[in-house]
């Protein structure tokens, strides 16, 4: 298109003013809008469509020709191929949820140049989930265990962490509008699609997965365009002094929900699945959210009124703890996966001292235990180790041990009469925010209090194709794989730990 | 053994999707259960509620009801890339023919009446209607009951946004090759004259509905065969030949795919929620005929207002009472045809 500027500034003016109907109030904001900002892109359909269609021959024409037929899937690392399984449902999760969330913005944010940019991000949104869902069958048909990317999107309501991750993603679409844009474009997408879909394509690549990063590069071409959205969004709420108390508020909220979430998630699957070693998820972190998001990116809305938000600091201090401790509960309930664990090696416990300084004392006890039960024959499974397990928290749904069971301040509250967990003083404080959001939610550990873990690992159909051998396994080795037999035999309840806690003590998890 | 040898027997497909036919399509393998179903296809529940306390998504909203919404498959079976080809393809189509009617001077060759009165107003008028109907579908994907419906939607509000621009472009184009000709002024028209009155209250009701499946049926099965078949067919595509514009109607043979596809999808939905398999199939039907029998007059008098633009068609001789008998008897067709009553 010859004249794109021009054209860009008649297609802003197809928004009017409403006579014969009130604007529609379906999803309510505290926010007040400018009808003009600016979209940089200048989202123009003839020209989004050509460059899209043109970025969908690259990748997938690479994956069904150079890297199909080379076999690459089979021959990258197995350690690393086993934690896609749960990575591609989560993430669909989050690009199905963001397509939502553009379509209550489209209809909410009554600005016509933002909405373009909506409405390009909602088709984009499209894209990922198809890209990423096309990925997991392309894995299922190539990699060399396909179970778990065969059916992972049946599973992953039954695993802790796809439950806490679409507490936290679907605040991109059940949220005020605006919230949602500030947890989705300004939070996710500008501080933690960098260390999603670049810095996890690094981890692929040295492990020989090609795959990943054809498919993921192409995902964050298109992350440019939804940051500057919520660029535009932020610089249009913050152009109304008004706007600012629910601004910040909701952006603590979003920072911390997300960071609760994504870095125990992101830093379990960096740190522990790489087999050729490189960064750490903690390094990846400090250059990418710190540096880059809080140092820069949000410094620059200070003179705006926007400050860092409010539990940065202490996220930061977690951050070298949080992903080590959700990948020990993790992988103590290994049964309970759909995936493959490689047991730590002595290099990796190298590694691993040497990024995190301190890391043996804390966890090098659990995974030397944990390669040494793997076997069936002992008759013992990681969970087995711990004298007591964490609840669940009742607002993020992540374990109350973050971020390190000897620091960590599980909070039991009775609310109504009924008992709840907290992990933490910003969960505490966000639930008591808006405490209709997460009433009525049951985590899984209450949805399966009771349950013998083989009736959870049958029921679910956590089994392969001989109904019998777990999908999960403690080791990559195939000379004794576990079944559900061994399961039985174990005898293990799903007991969820908030029964058996006292009510309101701020007290040390585990 | 290898990972290899020990998973030989593994299933090396998609096992969580039950396909329409006898094999996964890709379509069906990227869209399906991508959308939470708690209490259905998942466990759980809603595990961040809204500000309200509502649910991800509510079966309320909308007045139909269907055992399992992730049944539905559109026919199209479009996902993104098929669909944005499709659209690539016909953006490209566009574009070449702007370009070699500006090279053959063919813009300079359009009648000016028909660049002052239709092309400049009621074409231009129009693309503020498809703008509105593209507001329409968005919260309409948003609260779709399922993946494979709410893909169907977006793409149609996609649709919608594709043509209003595609419009806007058409004319800056025109602008740019012919003296004297300015895109100005529709803007108002749309907003002012009593011409397009009824259609902006129209387009302001349909964004206002709150039950997606009626935002859907209605525009497929009564705004698009009735209301854009004269709005668009009528006055633009059939007569622009006589005064000279072979590009305009182009233009618009893209928009009519666009609504063959979303027509399709729109019947297969019906199919799908009337089907006899399904206890609802009866209320269903009584719904949707209800949505029919309340907007058909009315989009019917939103087209005969439209009247006075056949007028200034001299050349074209446009027996407009006919045409648009002939949309409504087309659509009652259509509708009979769905067993919703004619």
């Amino acid at each position: 298109m010859k004249n794109i500027v021009e054209t860009h500034e008649r297609v802003k003016d197809f928004d009017w003013s409403f006579s014969y109907n009130d604007k529609p109030k379906r999803y309510p904001t505290r926010y007040k809008i400018p009808p003009k900002t600016k979209d940089p892109f200048r989202h123009l359909i003839r020209d989004y469509c050509s460059m899209e269609q043109e970025k969908d021959d690259r990748q997938y024409g690479a994956m069904s020709d150079v890297i199909a037929r080379t076999g690459m899937p089979g021959k990258a690392s197995e350690r690393w191929m086993e934690i896609m399984k749960l990575v591609l449902p989560i993430t669909c999760f989050g690009e199905y949820a963001a397509m939502k969330s553009c379509g209550q913005l489209i209809d909410t944010v009554d600005n016509a140049e933002l909405r373009q940019g909506y409405l390009a991000q909602a088709i984009d949104e499209v894209r990922h989930t198809n890209q990423q869902a096309h990925l997991a069958r392309y894995f299922a048909k190539h990699a060399p265990d396909p179970q778990g990317f065969s059916q992972g999107f049946k599973l992953r309501s039954r695993t802790i962490q796809a439950r806490a991750g679409q507490g936290c993603l679907s605040g991109f679409f059940n949220s005020d509008p605006i919230e949602g844009a500030v947890l989705l474009q300004v939070v996710t997408e500008t501080a933690y699609t960098n260390p999603l879909f670049v810095a996890v394509t690094e981890i692929a690549a040295a492990n020989g997965d090609e795959t990943t990063p054809t498919v993921f590069l192409s995902v964050q071409s298109d992350e440019a365009r939804h940051m500057a959205n919520g660029y535009s969004t932020l610089a249009a709420v913050v152009s109304n002094p008004d706007n600012l108390e629910h601004l910040e508020r909701d952006f603590d909220r979003s920072f911390w929900r997300a960071h609760n979430f994504l870095d125990p998630f992101l830093g379990a699957v960096y740190d522990y699945f790489q087999e050729n070693r490189s960064s750490s998820y903690l390094e990846k972190w400090e250059e990418w959210i710190a540096e880059d998001w809080a140092g820069a990116y949000v410094a620059k809305l200070e003179p705006f009124g926007l400050k860092a938000p409010r539990w940065f600091d202490s996220a930061r201090a977690n951050m070298p703890w949080v992903g080590h401790t959700a990948m020990m509960l993790i992988a103590a309930a290994w049964p309970m996966m759909f995936w493959r664990f490689d047991p730590m090696t002595s290099k990796d416990f190298e590694w691993f001292e040497k990024k995190y300084p301190g890391w043996y004392e804390h966890f090098g006890g659990f995974w030397e235990d944990y390669a040494r039960i793997a076997d069936p024959k002992e008759g013992m499974i990681p969970m087995q180790l711990f004298d007591k397990l964490p609840p669940l928290c009742n607002t993020c749904h992540m374990p109350c041990a973050l971020p390190r069971p000897d620091i960590a301040t599980l909070r039991v509250r009775e609310i109504n009469g009924k008992k709840k967990a907290f992990c933490s003083e910003a969960c505490e404080h966000i639930y008591h925010e808006e405490p209709q959001r997460y009433d009525g939610n049951p985590t899984l550990f209450e949805e399966f209090d009771g349950m013998d873990m083989a009736d959870f690992i049958e029921q679910g159909g956590f089994l392969r194709e001989d109904g019998k051998t777990l999908i999960a396994q403690p080791t990559l080795k195939w000379d004794k794989p576990w079944t559900v037999d061994d399961i039985r035999a174990l005898k293990i309840e799903l007991r969820d730990p908030l029964r058996d806690l006292p009510v309101d003590k701020v007290e040390v998890a585990a | 053994m290898s990972t290899q040898t020990a998973t030989a027997n593994e299933p090396r497909d998609f096992t969580f999707i039950k396909p329409r036919k006898r094999r996964l399509t890709e379509y069906e393998a990227v869209t399906i259960h991508q959308q939470w179903d708690p209490g259905g296809f998942d466990v759980g529940t809603t595990f961040l509620r809204g500000p309200d306390g509502r649910a991800w998504w509510e079966a309320e909203r909308t007045a139909l009801k269907h055992p399992n919404w992730f049944e539905f498959r559109d026919p199209a079976q479009h996902w993104q890339r098929t669909y944005v080809r499709m659209q690539a393809e016909q953006e490209r189509s566009i574009e070449r023919m702007t370009e070699d009617a500006v090279a053959d001077g063919m813009f300079k060759e359009i009648d000016r009446s028909w660049l002052s009165d239709i092309l400049g107003k009621h074409y231009r008028a129009w693309s503020f209607f498809e703008y509105g109907l593209f507001r329409a579908f968005s919260p309409a994907q948003r609260e779709a009951l399922s993946d494979s419906l709410g893909n169907a939607i977006c793409f149609q509000s996609f649709d919608h946004m594709r043509l209003a621009q595609a419009v806007v472009a058409h004319l800056l184009e025109i602008e740019l090759n012919v003296d004297d000709f300015e895109d100005r002024g529709a803007k108002e028209l749309w907003t002012d004259d009593p011409i397009y009155q009824p259609a902006r209250h129209l387009a302001e009701d349909l964004i206002k509905t709150d039950d997606w499946a009626e935002q859907t049926l209605v525009v497929n099965l009564v705004v698009a065969p009735i209301l854009s078949r004269i709005a668009l067919d009528t006055l633009i595509r059939k007569p622009a030949p006589l005064y000279g514009d072979a590009v305009t109607p182009l233009i618009l043979m893209t928009a009519e795919r666009d609504r063959r596809r979303n027509l399709d999808y729109a019947k297969e939905l019906v199919k799908m929620v009337t089907s006899d398999k399904i206890d609802e199939s009866a209320s269903n039907r009584e719904v949707i005929a209800g949505w029919i029998k309340e907007w058909t007059p009315r989009v019917i008098e939103v087209a005969r207002n439209l009247a006075p633009i056949a007028e200034r068609l001299t050349k074209a001789n446009v027996d407009f009472d006919a045409e648009l008998q002939a949309a409504v008897d087309g659509q009652a067709q259509l509708v009979s045809e769905l067993g919703l009553g004619g």
